[in-house]
């Protein structure tokens, strides 16, 4: 079963925080993750991403599949980069 | 893949901020729906097998929902001007620092800002602290 990486969005009202979760795809809704890899807060200014960038290639290794959301932040924080490197590299 | 946006984030934060101030005026399934899509990031294949209808009618619903939420955005600027007020409290906040002002004076100052300031966003700032963040 596919496990996925998305954002999800916490924080309160007209102040969105999210992190960035892996969960499995057959347990959306009960708010259940596997593990939090990083977090990104779009209030600051400028945005502020923070991701643990061994825990995110060793989920994208092992074939999570990250939201479109998921995959710009991780573009953004160089993870996506390093992750074809490696790919590349087998 | 689901998205056509080039960036999906910009996008994501976009309708989730307008899902804050709007939700209550779209309907019930309107808002599912965008929650499921943009509050939890959900695909649109995940959301059609949850609620049992094909990806084209999950698309449809959201496509339509955000043009609902963009047509109140436009006419009632709500997003708009929380922002407005918002980056007008940092540039405030800003030259208040260059000034030379007696240490009380400073502060009754900074005091207004910081209310400036959380009259929208505390309960946001209150929650991230408690996220432990």
């Amino acid at each position: 079963m596919a496990v996925r990486i998305r954002l999800k969005r916490m924080g309160a009202h007209k102040a969105p925080f999210y992190r960035v979760v892996v969960s499995d795809s057959r347990s959306p809704r009960d708010g259940r993750f596997i593990e939090e890899i990083g977090t990104y807060n779009p209030v600051a200014q400028p945005a502020q991403v923070s991701i643990n960038e061994e825990k995110a290639l060793k989920w994208l290794q092992t074939g999570a599949q990250a939201s479109d959301t998921v995959r710009d932040l991780l573009s953004k924080a160089g993870v996506m980069k390093k992750f074809h490197e490696l790919k590349q590299q087998k | 893949m689901d998205r056509m946006e080039p960036d999906a984030l910009t996008k994501t934060t976009r309708i989730n901020m307008l899902l804050d101030f709007y939700e209550e005026l779209l309907t019930e399934k309107q808002r599912t729906i965008l929650t499921f899509y943009y509050r939890d990031d959900f695909s649109l294949g995940e959301i059609a097998s949850e609620f049992g209808i094909s990806r084209q009618a999950v698309y449809d619903n959201i496509k339509r929902a955000q043009q609902a939420l963009e047509m109140y955005e436009a006419k009632l600027e709500l997003l708009a001007r929380h922002e407005q007020t918002l980056a007008l409290t940092e540039q405030l906040e800003a030259s208040l620092n260059t000034l030379k002002l007696e240490t009380n004076q400073r502060q009754e100052l900074q005091e207004i800002v910081e209310k400036l300031r959380s009259i929208d966003i505390m309960a946001g700032m209150e929650a991230i602290k408690d996220g432990s963040i």
